[in-house]
């Protein structure tokens, strides 16, 4: 049975559908409601709100995505402006689809994990405040992780940032309880003459001797993220390339930016930021990052 | 040295997390601020999160010592803390 075009279905926003988050789905006259997470919270409120909107719009049930989103299938088209309407009085927040930047995914980080070494919640933030919904010429995804563990496995995404810490040592603080040799996962840490020794190229950031040191000798030195671009799945799948090595937190954003001007200005046909990295290789794609002016990178940004 | 005024030890040896840090921190629990306690521990999970886990709640690691190839043993004095 196909559905009339009644004048419901006059009424709607195209614009606003445009924006997305809105999905057709198997079945006729049914879609998708999808909605995203900032770094994968919600609150009990937006849980609560979301099993009320479920139960009226859809089926009673949610699907959670693996970008962190909850949809709600089984939405009727007619039903969509009450629908979306509520969704921006309850300040729930539709996802996207199509050619934009996915929502931000992102683990729970230092404030909860022990192993995090950055605020992820407070980046994801800044990213999805900078970023979420724009429109690029292919599909992008983002996440971030606040550790080389990498749950969220960033270098799947088009960009993965990825917290590290580099540690300093305050020597005479150290009182030789042998801990740190022990525990470095790269054993760049070696007590040699009743020293502490580092060999920096084997130190992956990950903080473990600043988290254990019981006096406080390891101290964090340089924090920020390591900038992988260029990963994806789907059916050829890539892992993103390292790009940058160390971006302070305030420096992510328009890292960010500048892959994306890359990006948009040498794209050729359909391919995805994996797809072009690949064709220039990853470290062309460097150069062109790291010539971009000031102007360029501040001329894709927006507040 | 230190470890000769241990007043307890305690083998985790056979547990995983969070076994390995729930024991150790309750060993702690029964014993006075300043007392030594000697944890017998596997390396991996247990010597990287047993200790930075000890260190958030106040307890001091003294001294590391590799047993054998897999085995260590944590020199722990009691915080001041509960
Ligand atoms: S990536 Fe690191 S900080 Fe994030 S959840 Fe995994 S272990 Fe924890
Ligand atoms: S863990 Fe800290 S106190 Fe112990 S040897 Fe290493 S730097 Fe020194
Ligand atoms: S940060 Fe990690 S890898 Fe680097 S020296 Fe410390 S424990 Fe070793």
């Amino acid at each position: 049975m196909k559905p009339a075009m009644t004048s419901d279905y006059k009424d709607i926003d195209f614009n606003q559908l445009k924006r997305g988050g809105f999905i057709k789905q198997q079945g006729p006259d049914l879609f998708v409601m999808r909605l995203r997470s900032i770094g994968g919270y919600l609150t009990s409120q937006d849980l609560e709100n979301i099993a009320r909107l479920a139960r009226k719009y859809g089926r009673g049930e949610v699907h959670l995505t693996t970008r962190q989103g909850v949809e709600i299938p089984g939405v009727r088209l007619a039903d969509y402006r009450e629908l979306i309407a509520e969704i921006e009085n309850l300040q729930l927040l539709p996802g996207a689809c199509g050619p934009r930047i996915r929502s931000i995914v992102g683990c729970p980080g230092r404030e909860v994990c022990p192993n995090g070494v950055v605020d992820t919640q407070a980046m994801a933030r800044q990213v999805d405040q900078a970023f979420f919904g724009r429109e690029v010429p292919a599909k992008f995804k983002i996440a971030i992780a606040g550790c080389p563990n990498a749950c969220t496995k960033p270098r799947e995404n088009d960009i993965g940032l990825q917290g590290v810490v580099y540690p300093q040592l305050v020597v005479d603080r150290c009182s030789l309880c042998g801990l740190c040799q022990f525990i470095c996962p790269g054993g760049a840490i070696k007590i040699i003459d009743g020293r502490v020794t580092i060999d920096r190229q084997k130190c992956c950031g990950d903080g473990a001797c600043v988290a254990s040191c019981p006096t406080g000798a390891w101290t964090a030195g340089a924090r920020g993220f390591v900038l992988y671009a260029g990963g994806k799945m789907g059916r050829r799948p890539r892992l993103g390339d390292r790009m940058f090595n160390l971006i302070p937190e305030d420096g992510v954003i328009p890292r960010i930016n500048s892959v994306l001007q890359v990006f948009i200005k040498y794209r050729q046909g359909n391919e995805r930021l994996a797809d072009t990295i690949e064709r220039l290789g990853s470290g062309g794609f460097r150069e062109l990052i790291l010539s971009l002016s000031r102007e360029e990178v501040a001329a894709g940004g927006r507040e | 040295m230190a470890g000769n005024r241990a007043t307890k030890r305690l083998d985790i040896t056979g547990d995983c997390c969070p076994i390995t840090f729930v024991k150790t921190k309750l060993a702690l629990e029964e014993m006075q601020p300043g007392e030594i306690l000697e944890v017998l521990l596997k390396d991996g999970d247990p010597l990287a999160n047993v200790p930075r886990s000890l260190k958030d709640e106040g307890h001091r690691i003294l001294q590391v010592q590799q047993v054998n190839s897999d085995t260590y043993l944590l020199i722990v004095e009691r915080g001041k803390g509960e």
